[in-house]
């Protein structure tokens, strides 16, 4: 007999959706995702999608309406394992680098006017562990697709995804790189999931976080260490926010509380 | 122990000749550092070569790889990976890191992943000299007894080369005529001026017999949060450690019929989820607890255990650590004093 296969839907809120194209740019092995799981919600990839109850919910992108609000936990209603793959999702991407409501209302009147919204009503860009409770995260801006298709791989296989902990630095050694942060480039490896492969370090390329934190990013001590350097105070600020969502409020408060 | 004379325009004859019978690995230029590498042209072989990014570890239990292919049927082991070699050009400290793992990895539990590349590597010692931020001297790893086939001693006028092992000793009987086994008087006391030139050129020298004690009496030392403060919990120290031997598993599965991979990569004591359990819970949830674990296994624990500690002093955490966090600073702070370093300066900066 036949093994019953997964029902796995994978969804889009707000972000670029490179997540769900580098899903679609697995060519060699798209039929074996087609195969071994019932793909029962693909709005990138197919027409044919069904909004029933779900093994596997993968989510991308932050909640940025209401309206995705509401669909973000009819997801979660429905699926018994949710995981949030990229970014936005993780962390809530570039959208949520915002420090506070204040700052997020100004901008949001600078880009949008005094436009009504008909539809929705806009909120404040947030991860989605904001609203519902996430089992697992696949880090990245876009996701690896080794760490994709394994993690994939697992799941079909009845197991739960199994993902490095660990910052850039360590597969960065594996890969016997000579320390860019060492020689004054300012590399956020320390503080960024790994996963990527260190792709960028491997090409002497500093990395820019776009995995995120991990658990244990230890954003004061880099942010001494690059002023230390030299580097402009609002440049590494920046590039510390870029990736890190609303993580990087937590860090300002942190700050905050040392400098008092 | 025989000890042969090789005059310096015979070593290229001796490789091409001996990297018949194996890879030859040794260390290359890799940007302004160096890495043990594969070469086929002698030319790339940086003989002046300070410590490598990673030690000669890598060739007996590379960062990643597999141990078994899986199905539901059952597993097949994988030693793809392991060929014969010859390592040429490993300098005394990291002979000294393969004999700490040797006693890791083989006497209480034998891993035949390490015995295996192990038994097909030939370790062709060379002598090197010190920068700044080598302290062999210190723990008595500059000079080797055991651990290698030949052992190449770079003088200015030739190598004085000593024969280790029998495996060794065939190498030689592969070219015999390269080499001269008559040392005159002045081989002999080029070699003793040699050596003392060397051991006076050591800039960094560590009190290792005091350590442990230190390490005990400075257990609740202030100075350890201040560590955990600054620490990125990176792990680099750890990757580039000569003993450090940690590994962890992980299944990796694939679509369709490929079987699966348990993958073998190396871990870090200093990672949060090392110390972390089925539940959740931590055994050492702060990073200056896990850096505390790491310093009392490397200068304390395997102390008493074998009676030396388990650092070679090769300086690569002194080259790598970001903060400053390393064999040289934390001794300082064991010994009471304020070392020079990110770590101790983030501290004061916290208290302004």
């Amino acid at each position: 007999m036949e093994k019953e296969k997964l029902k796995i839907g994978i969804y889009e809120l707000t972000g670029c959706a490179g997540d769900a194209l580098l899903i679609v740019d697995c060519e060699e092995e798209l039929m074996n995702i087609f195969k071994a799981a019932d793909i029962e919600s693909f709005l990138m990839a197919k027409s044919d999608n069904r909004n029933g109850e779900l093994d596997v919910a993968l989510v991308e992108g932050s909640v940025s309406t209401e309206k995705e609000k509401e669909e973000l936990l009819d997801i979660r209603r429905r699926s018994k394992v949710v995981v949030a793959i990229g970014n936005c999702a993780c962390v809530g991407g570039i959208q949520a680098a915002f420090l506070d409501k204040k700052d997020w209302e100004k901008n949001f009147k600078k880009v949008y006017g005094t436009i009504a919204f008909t539809h929705t009503k806009p909120a404040q860009s947030k991860p989605i562990d904001a609203y519902i409770r996430v089992d697992h995260y696949l880090p990245g801006c876009p996701i690896g697709k080794e760490q994709f298709l394994s993690t994939f791989a697992r799941m079909v296989g009845g197991n739960p995804p199994e993902l490095y902990r660990f910052p850039v630095c360590v597969e960065c050694k594996w890969h016997e790189n000579d320390c860019l942060l060492n020689k004054d480039i300012p590399c956020l490896g320390p503080l960024t999931l790994a996963g990527c492969g260190s792709v960028c370090p491997d090409h002497n390329i500093p990395c820019f976080g776009c995995w995120g934190p991990t658990e244990e990013a230890n954003l004061t001590s880099e942010y001494h260490l690059l002023l230390d350097k030299g580097f402009d105070l609002e440049m590494i600020k920046k590039r510390m926010a870029n990736y890190s969502g609303t993580r990087i409020a937590e860090f300002f408060a942190q700050f905050r509380k040392e400098k008092r | 122990m025989r000890i042969l004379k090789l005059q310096k325009n015979c070593l290229f004859p001796f490789l091409e000749a001996i990297s018949k019978e194996a890879e030859l690995w040794a260390p290359v230029a890799k940007g302004d550092k160096f890495a043990f590498d594969r070469v086929a042209d002698f030319s790339r072989i940086a003989m002046n070569a300070t410590r490598t990014i990673i030690p000669a570890k890598k060739i007996m239990v590379p960062a990643n790889f597999n141990m078994f292919h899986f199905t539901e049927k059952g597993y097949k082991e994988d030693l793809s990976h392991v060929t014969d070699r010859i390592l040429f050009g490993v300098h005394a400290c990291d002979i000294h890191g393969l004999l700490t793992l040797d006693k890791i990895f083989t006497q209480v539990y034998p891993d035949p992943y390490y015995l295996e590349p192990r038994k097909r590597t030939m370790i062709l010692g060379l002598s090197c000299w010190p920068d700044e931020h080598c302290f062999c001297k210190s723990t008595h790893t500059h000079i080797v007894e055991e651990g290698y086939d030949l052992f190449f001693t770079n003088l200015e006028s030739c190598f004085l080369v000593w024969i280790g092992s029998s495996r060794g000793d065939d190498l030689i009987r592969l070219v015999p005529d390269l080499f001269d086994e008559n040392l005159t008087e002045k081989d002999i006391k080029t070699y003793i001026q040699w050596q003392a030139e060397r051991d006076n050129a050591f800039k960094t020298e560590i009190q290792f017999v005091r350590l442990p004690d230190l390490m005990e009496l400075n257990y609740r030392a202030p100075f350890w949060e201040e560590l955990g403060a600054a620490c990125l919990a990176c792990g680099s120290c750890t990757m580039v450690c000569p003993t450090c031997n940690c590994y962890n598993v992980m299944d990796k599965q694939f679509l369709g019929e490929k079987p699966g991979q348990r993958i073998r990569h190396w871990d870090s004591c200093t990672l949060p989820e090392y110390s972390e359990v089925a539940g959740g819970e931590n055994f050492r949830e702060k990073k200056f607890q896990r850096l505390k674990l790491w310093y009392t296994h490397k200068l304390q624990a395997y102390v008493s255990k074998y009676g030396k500690p388990s650092c070679v002093g090769c300086g690569r955490c002194l080259v790598t650590c970001p903060v400053q966090i390393n064999v040289k600073t934390v001794a300082a702070a064991l010994e009471g004093q304020e070392p020079e370093a990110f770590w101790k300066n983030l501290a004061k900066e916290a208290t302004r």
